[in-house]
C-alpha cells in the first residue's frame, strides 16, 4: 500500500470511528509528515489504517462530540430588513439573516410569529412589504405541507422535479432513492403520494428539496410526523449537508437541537418574549 | 530480550518518557521517535507514539502547533505545558520509588 | 423541450389515475348526445360537442387546481412558467383527443348526410379551446366549486341562447354552434369561416391568458435577487 492510499484509507477509517473532520485533518497530516521524513512504509510505522484509527479514537476517550469549527464560507443567503404586514399587524419587522456556506440557521418563534412567512419570502414565493433577499446559488425549498402531487408515486416525483434541475430520468431516480435511503426510507414503487402517511410524505418532500444538490436549503418544519429515529436521521443529514458546504435554514419549534446549529433567528416579538 | 514484555513496560512509561523529552524543549513526532531510539528504548513506531501524544495533548499536558520546516513538510510541534511539567515531576518521583522497589526485589531474588 | 414533455407526462398520468372522474367525463357527452337523439337531426351532434367541451374544461379546471400545490416548487426547481403551462396543456389536449375519438366514430356510424370533416373540426377546436379555458378558470378562481359553477353557467347559456344573438359570440364555444350549422344544415361557407375565426381567436387568446396568469402567479419576486 503506498503512502497516499494508506492516508486515504486512514481518513475514511477515522471518520468511521467518529473522529471529527478537523482532528482527522491533523492526524492525517501528521502521519504524512512522519512518513515523508522517515521514508518508511506506512504499514511498518503505523500498522493497518483501521487499527491506527482505532488507537487514535481510543486515545480521545470516545468519538469527538465537539461541533467541528469550520471556517465560514461565502454568504449564500442574505435577507435584509424583511418587513411583512398582514391586515395591519406587523408580522415581520426589519428582520435580517445572513447564512454562509457550511452554516445552519434555525428560525424559531411562537406560532404566528411569521416563521413560515419569512421562509416563503426567502424562497421568493411571497413578496415582503419591504426588504430584499440576496441568494448566491440554487435554492431548494421544502414546504411545511403540500409540495407533492397526490396522484404521482415517489419515483415520478423524482423525475418531475429532477427534470427541472436538468437531471435525466435515471439520475433523478437514483438521487431520489439515495436521499430516501439516508432517511431510512425505501420509496414504494407505484404508491401514489395520497396513499403515503404524513411522515412518509414529508420524507418525500425533503428528498425533493435536496434533488440536484441546491446550495441553499430552506426547510419549513420538515420533520412533522417523523418518528424519533427518522428525526435523528434528519438532523444527521442536515449536519452532513452543512459539512458539504450547503447553507441551510430550518424553521423549528423544537429547541433541543439549537446547540447543534450555527445561528438562531428568534422571531418572537420582543414584548411577547418578556411575557 | 522478550519483545512482548518490553512492549508492556514501554506502554506503562512511554507518556512519561515523552513528557521528559519535551521538558528539554519542543519537538515533533519523528524527532521524538529518533530520540527514544537514541536513549535505547528501541524503535517506537508512529502507531504507538502519536496516540500517546494526542492523549497528552487532549488532557492538557502538552500544547501543539503547526510550523513550516526550513525543508520538507510542515510539522506539528509539541511543547510541555505547566500542567505537564507538574505531572512529570510527580510521576518521576513515583517512578523512582516504584523502580527502586522492583530493583530491590529483583536483586534480592538474584542473590539467593 | 424535455421539461415540457416531463410535465406533460406527469400531468397525463395524474389525469388518467382519476378513474372515476374519467368515467364521468367520458359518459357525460354521451348523455348529452342521447338526450337529443330523438329530436331534430343533428341537434344531438351540437350537444355532444358542447358536452365534450364541458367535460374537458372541467378536467382542466381540476388539473389546474391540483397543480397549484406543486407548481411553486417546480418553478424553484428550474422550470419556467411556460414549461408548466405548455406541458399541462399538452396533456389535456391529448386527453381531449382521446375523449373525442369515440364520439366522432359514434357520429360517423349514427348520423348520415352531414359534413364529417366539419364535425371533426368542431371537436378539434373544442378540445383546443376547452383545455386553456378550464386552466384559466382554475387560475382566476382558487376554489374548484366556483370554477365548476362558472363552467355550468357558460355551457348552460351556450345551450339556451340564440346563436344568432351577437352576445353569444362572447361565449367560448359559440363556434361549435356556427360550424355545426354548416356541417348539419349544409349552409354556405360563411358559417364555417365565422366559426373558425371565433374558435381560433378564443384558442389563442385563452392560451395566452393562461400563460400570462401563470407567469404572474409564478413570477420571480422583485425582492429576491440571485448573485
Amino acid at each position: 500500500m503506498n503512502h497516499d492510499a494508506w492516508l486515504a484509507a486512514l481518513t475514511g477509517e477515522l471518520r468511521r470511528h467518529g473522529v471529527g473532520p478537523d482532528l482527522t485533518g491533523h492526524v492525517v497530516a501528521e502521519a504524512a509528515t512522519h512518513l515523508a521524513e522517515s521514508g518508511e512504509p506506512p504499514l511498518a510505522v503505523f500498522g493497518p489504517p483501521q487499527a491506527y484509527a482505532r488507537a487514535v479514537a481510543d486515545s480521545l476517550g470516545g468519538p469527538d462530540q465537539r461541533p467541528p469549527r469550520r471556517r465560514p464560507g461565502p454568504v449564500r443567503l442574505g435577507a435584509r430588513g424583511i418587513t411583512k404586514r398582514y391586515r395591519g399587524r406587523t408580522v415581520l419587522d426589519r428582520v435580517d439573516l445572513t447564512v454562509r456556506a457550511g452554516e445552519i440557521a434555525a428560525v424559531v418563534g411562537a406560532n404566528g410569529a411569521g416563521k413560515s412567512t419569512f421562509l416563503r419570502i426567502c424562497a421568493g414565493l411571497v413578496s415582503p412589504d419591504a426588504g430584499t433577499v440576496q441568494v448566491d446559488g440554487a435554492l431548494g425549498y421544502c414546504p411545511q405541507d403540500g409540495g407533492t402531487a397526490e396522484f404521482l408515486d415517489p419515483d415520478e416525483h423524482f423525475v418531475l422535479v429532477g427534470a427541472g434541475r436538468g437531471l435525466s430520468r435515471g439520475a433523478a431516480r437514483r438521487a431520489g432513492r439515495t436521499g430516501a435511503a439516508a432517511l431510512d426510507w425505501t420509496p414504494p414503487a407505484g404508491t401514489q403520494a395520497r396513499h403515503l402517511s404524513g411522515g412518509t410524505r414529508q420524507k418525500l418532500n425533503l428528498v425533493l428539496a435536496r434533488l440536484g444538490e441546491p446550495d441553499v436549503l430552506l426547510l419549513d418544519e420538515p420533520y412533522q410526523g417523523f418518528d424519533r429515529g427518522t428525526y435523528l436521521d434528519f438532523w444527521h443529514e442536515v449536519w452532513r449537508w452543512r459539512d458539504a458546504g450547503k447553507a441551510i435554514v430550518v424553521v423549528t419549534h423544537l429547541l433541543n437541537q439549537l446547540d447543534r446549529v450555527d445561528l438562531v433567528l428568534d422571531l418572537t416579538a420582543p414584548g411577547e418574549r418578556a411575557a | 530480550m522478550d519483545q512482548e514484555r518490553r512492549a508492556q513496560w514501554l506502554r506503562g512509561v512511554l507518556d512519561l518518557c515523552v513528557l521528559a523529552l519535551l521538558s528539554r524543549g519542543e519537538s515533533y513526532g519523528y524527532e521524538l521517535s529518533q530520540a527514544l531510539r537514541a536513549h535505547g528504548l528501541g524503535a517506537v513506531q508512529g502507531g504507538t507514539l502519536y496516540p500517546v501524544l494526542l492523549r497528552l495533548q487532549r488532557s492538557g499536558l502538552l500544547t501543539a502547533h503547526w510550523r513550516e520546516g526550513r525543508t520538507g513538510p510542515a510539522r506539528k510541534y509539541y511543547r510541555i505545558s505547566p500542567a505537564g511539567s507538574a505531572a512529570l515531576r510527580a510521576a518521576a518521583t513515583d517512578w523512582s520509588a516504584f523502580a527502586t522497589s522492583v530493583g530491590v526485589i529483583l536483586t534480592e531474588e538474584a542473590k539467593r | 423541450m424535455t421539461k415540457i414533455l416531463v410535465v406533460a407526462e406527469s400531468a397525463l398520468r395524474e389525469l388518467l389515475r382519476r378513474r372515476s372522474v374519467l368515467v364521468i367525463l367520458l359518459l357525460l357527452p354521451l348523455a348529452f348526445y342521447l338526450s337529443r337523439r330523438g329530436d331534430h337531426l343533428g341537434q344531438s351532434i351540437r350537444f355532444v360537442c358542447l358536452g365534450l367541451g364541458w367535460a374537458l374544461s372541467t378536467a382542466a379546471l381540476f388539473a389546474g387546481s391540483a397543480a397549484r400545490g406543486i407548481e411553486p416548487r417546480l418553478r424553484l426547481s428550474g422550470y419556467r412558467s411556460a414549461h408548466l403551462v405548455l406541458g399541462r396543456l399538452l396533456a389535456l389536449w391529448t386527453v381531449g383527443a382521446l375523449l373525442s375519438a369515440p364520439y366522432f366514430v359514434l357520429v360517423l356510424v349514427d348520423q348520415h348526410d352531414v359534413r364529417y370533416g366539419a364535425i371533426a373540426l368542431i371537436m378539434a377546436l373544442t378540445v383546443v379551446v376547452a383545455a386553456p379555458f378550464g386552466l384559466l378558470l382554475s387560475a382566476v378562481l382558487p376554489r374548484e366549486l366556483e370554477g365548476t359553477l362558472v363552467l355550468l353557467t357558460v355551457v348552460g347559456l351556450q345551450m339556451v341562447m340564440d346563436p344568432a344573438d351577437q352576445a353569444t359570440r362572447a361565449l367560448p364555444f359559440w363556434f361549435s354552434r356556427e360550424i355545426g350549422t354548416y356541417a348539419i344544415d349544409h349552409t354556405d361557407g360563411g358559417y364555417l369561416t365565422r366559426g373558425l375565426t371565433q374558435g381560433i381567436t378564443f384558442a389563442v387568446v385563452l392560451t395566452l391568458l393562461v400563460a400570462v396568469a401563470a407567469a404572474v402567479r409564478l413570477r420571480r419576486r422583485r425582492h429576491l435577487r440571485f448573485a
